[in-house]
């Protein structure tokens, strides 16, 4: 299942805009980079590693030699590459629950896009607009992104604790290394395989 | 600078594929054929990313045309397929995109053969050029941890696994020989091999500290 | 929204009757003209939503089909395969998803799991004397002209402790908390079943996550199968029998209580965030309180957002992973499509707490969940949050007591500061609880119970 590496899926749609209205969603994207992150949102939900946006205008699919036939196109196309952990479905599920604003407003420039609720003809539209990935891979893929933030929790907490505890007295140590897990409790769920994709 | 997030760098390249007539398999094909079985050998821990391990993550996708999403949108094709390289990765680009033509140099040279204008690994500025022709502007790109490497990443997983066996084994221990297990175990933790990119299952990490 | 026409839905499907005893009987069908009559035979004993004002009958009925049950009847082929898949395909096909593999493997399973289970007939009972009355009465109806063939049954029964009645199950915790609540099915209401609002109140969900052919959180119909009338009123069961090893429990618990500070009562009471009596720990991490468990206002009314430490009430607690509240943020938007309804009863003789206990023998629990949805419900559930841990943001750790461990996996304790409230782990978790067989079964309206029975089903 070349969609799949471990815990990520790697999804990627394409969908056809009106140019006009690629000024809009550009501005938008520009809005949200300088002013209020679409991130928090993303970082609230927190099962995705990366994710971009890519508005290729309809001049611009790289033309590398005048043998190359010219495309001929009415709409630019914007695309979208996510790296998102847990199943299709369930993606799609809680960005319609919870995000359906920012979605609407990235997307309603689309030809053909039904809003993002009720969730099934959401769904369709991105079934239609979704290419096969032929080569996927992650460097940690036994890690969802929850995984790789609470590791770091844990190495930062772990090389503060190793330094401070270094020659205290047994007592102390204990009570130190107390606080040690108290910071680290809920950081330390077992990395390994996604349950199988339904 | 929209292709940066932190420190990880979110590259786009859209590579035509060359279309030639008479051929028994299209050079899109073999580029699938191919990719097919790249992705069979990425369990046995082989492929190009593992080879330039700056990459968190990264896709290879063969677009043969765009979606008609039916009336009243209008049908229209492109002329030509597409090789889609999305990688999220460390560092400049310069340096990974020489890193692919040296490292990865057969895998590349397999895929992009098959790619209009490719002129070839052994040229490095030319590579760095030629993906550059084919390199669009991300126009909005999120990273959740966008301030980690690789390498760092991949030596939190290995803490992160070996201090909750730590945890486990020692629970219950009076202070003494608490504090020399854990003096014991950060030695042994800081003196093992990092982790290579692709064995992040608990236990393959924790193998070799504990 | 629509009035629900409760005498057109089966009982069992509207609330849990709280009758002591039950047997459940597997029926095969052979014939389909002859098991369709014994359908229509069976429809007017079938118990419905309708209320008893004139007090409780002695004992109830209902059934339910599974996939090939429904094929055995005759149903239109272009009927059946507008089902949803995972109904199709029947829980033994799905057991790679639901993580129903090792010890919970189908090749360990009863029997009769193998032999073609078309239905279900649940009778409940409110004596055993009026449930060996009823069953054979309900036989001969079955067998009657070949109609079915009982292919095997399953007995089920509160626990008795003391002589009294309890709804504990065997490893001592007392269960039938935390069902939810749905717009329109009458029903006293609780705070803390439903879901949450903006403004933190509680409300029910909506119809359409437990009876198809009505709304659901999401605003649309879940898939149902053609034609409307087949599948409107109706629901879906999962049926699981749950076999507990009694004996490995008592041990793994007593051995780990040891090391911890709090006590036995209070290890266990993390294990799933409730006191044995019932208590939240939630409400009340310190100790049992009757207070709050015989409180209908309060014993279910709790919330997780004072607590996302899992200080109180452990991050990979059962109750916190099976409905996570308003822990993952968002007002509880990602847990409302999630809900189940719980109808189990436990099976086989207690055994004391003072004793060791057994792994071996009959005891354990009949697990039956109804949605409407079993994909985007019980399997989600199952899937993501018992086998899985990565909402909980436990990675893979597994729910502690229904997981399956195979020997490994941990479950970890939040703590604080509090000497008697310490982070603590519990490694080495060994599977407490084995599945031995089940499936999927549709629950039909009295209408459509009708229609299969009369033949009457147009898929258009």
């Amino acid at each position: 299942m070349p969609n799949i590496h471990g815990k990520a899926y790697a999804m990627n749609t394409i969908s056809p805009m009106k140019p006009w209205k690629t000024y809009i969603l550009r501005f938008l994207f520009f809005f949200w980079r300088h002013y209020k992150p679409l991130g928090d949102g993303l970082v609230g939900l927190s099962f995705i590693h990366f994710a971009r946006w890519v508005i290729v205008p309809r001049y611009a699919f790289p033309r590398l030699s005048e043998q190359q036939p010219k495309n001929d196109l009415q709409y630019d196309y914007l695309l979208f590459f996510s790296n998102f952990n847990g199943t299709w479905n369930q993606y799609i599920d809680a960005f319609s629950a919870v995000l359906f604003e920012g979605l609407n407003l990235i997307w309603r420039w689309s030809e053909k896009f039904p809003g993002s609720r009720p969730v099934t003809p959401f769904k369709n539209f991105i079934v239609r607009g979704q290419v096969e990935t032929d080569y996927y891979y992650t460097a940690y893929p036994h890690a969802a992104t929850n995984d790789v933030k609470a590791a770091h929790r844990v190495q930062l907490a772990f090389d503060d604790f190793e330094r401070q505890s270094s020659g205290m007295p047994p007592a102390k140590f204990a009570e130190a290394y107390q606080q040690f897990l108290v910071k680290i409790q809920s950081d330390l769920g077992e990395t390994g395989e996604a349950p199988v994709g339904t | 600078m929209s292709n940066q997030s932190g420190s990880i760098y979110g590259l786009t390249i859209i590579s035509p594929i060359k279309d030639e007539p008479h051929l028994e398999i299209s050079h899109s094909l073999a580029i699938r054929m191919y990719l097919q079985h790249l992705h069979t050998i990425l369990k046995d821990g082989e492929g190009p990313f593992f080879k330039v391990n700056s990459t968190h993550m990264a896709r290879l996708v063969v677009l043969d045309d765009v979606v008609y999403f039916g009336m009243p949108s209008c049908e229209e094709h492109l002329q030509s397929k597409y090789l889609i390289f999305e990688s999220n990765f460390d560092g400049e680009l310069d340096t990974y995109l020489s890193r692919l033509a040296r490292d990865a140099k057969e895998e590349v040279h397999n895929i992009w053969q098959h790619c209009i204008g490719y002129p070839g690994v052994e040229n490095t500025d030319a590579f760095i050029s030629y993906m550059k022709r084919c390199q669009v502007e991300t126009t909005f790109y999120f990273a959740d941890v966008n301030d980690k490497s690789v390498q760092q990443t991949l030596r939190a997983l290995q803490t992160q696994s070996a201090v909750a066996s730590f945890i486990e084994k020692n629970q219950g221990m009076p202070p003494n020989e608490l504090q020399n297990a854990f003096v014991d175990f950060s030695k042994r933790l800081r003196n093992a091999p990092p982790p290579k990119p692709g064995s992040t299952k608990g236990k393959e990490l924790t193998d070799k500290v504990l | 929204m629509s009035k629900l026409d409760v005498t057109d839905i089966q009982g069992f499907a509207m609330r849990g009757y709280n009758f002591p005893f039950a047997r459940f009987l597997f029926l095969n069908f052979s014939d389909k003209e002859k098991s369709r009559e014994c359908i229509g035979r069976i429809i007017e004993h079938v118990t419905t939503g309708e209320r008893w004002d004139h007090g409780k009958p002695k004992t109830t009925v209902n059934v339910g089909f599974t996939y090939k049950g429904l094929a055995a009847l005759g149903v239109p082929e272009a009927s059946l395969l507008s089902f949803p898949v995972e109904f199709v395909q029947g829980m033994k096909a799905r057991a790679a998803i639901l993580s129903d593999t090792g010890k919970n493997s189908p090749d360990h399973w009863d029997p009769i799991w193998h032999e073609g289970v078309h239905a279900w007939l649940g009778v409940f009972g409110l004596t055993q004397p009026d449930l060996e009355r009823r069953c054979p009465e309900l036989n001969a109806i079955l067998q009657e002209g070949g109609g079915a063939t009982v292919i095997g049954s399953q007995d089920a029964a509160a626990l008795q402790i003391n002589g009294q009645f309890t709804s504990k199950e065997h490893f001592g915790y007392t269960d039938g908390f935390g069902n939810p609540e749905f717009l329109g099915l009458e029903k006293e209401s609780q705070p803390g079943q439903g879901k949450l609002t903006e403004d933190g109140k509680w409300t029910p969900l909506a119809t359409g996550e437990l009876l198809l052919e009505y709304a659901d959180e999401a605003g649309e119909l879940p898939v149902a199968p053609l034609p409307h009338l087949l599948a409107c009123n109706g629901t879906f069961m999962v049926y699981r029998k749950l076999h507990q090893n009694v004996a490995t429990f008592r041990r793994y618990l007593s051995e780990k209580s040891k090391l911890y500070p709090g006590g036995l009562e209070k290890l266990a009471s993390k294990f799933i965030g409730r006191w044995r009596d019932g208590t939240p720990v939630e409400l009340s991490p310190n100790e049992p309180s009757p207070a709050i468990v015989q409180d209908p206002n309060r014993s279910v009314n709790f919330t997780f957002r004072n607590d996302l430490d899992g200080t109180r009430c452990p991050v990979g607690a059962h109750v916190r992973r099976t409905n996570p509240r308003d822990a993952f943020g968002f007002d509880g938007a990602l847990v409302n499509r999630r809900r189940i309804s719980r109808r189990g009863m436990p099976y086989g003789p207690y055994t004391p707490e003072d004793q060791p206990g057994s792994d071996d023998g009959e005891h354990g629990i009949v697990f039956m969940a109804l949605n409407a949805s079993i994909f985007r419900q019980f399997e989600f559930v199952q899937q993501q949050w018992i086998e899985y841990g990565n909402d909980a943001r436990q990675g893979n750790d597994k729910d502690m007591l229904i997981g399956n461990h195979e020997g490994h996996g941990k479950f970890m304790i939040q703590g604080s500061a509090d000497r008697l409230n310490p982070p603590f782990m519990c490694g080495a978790l060994p599977n407490f609880v084995e599945l031995r067989g089940g499936d999927y079964f549709f629950i039909p309206s009295i209408t459509a119970l009708r229609m299969i029975a009369a033949h009457s089903v147009d898929p258009r």
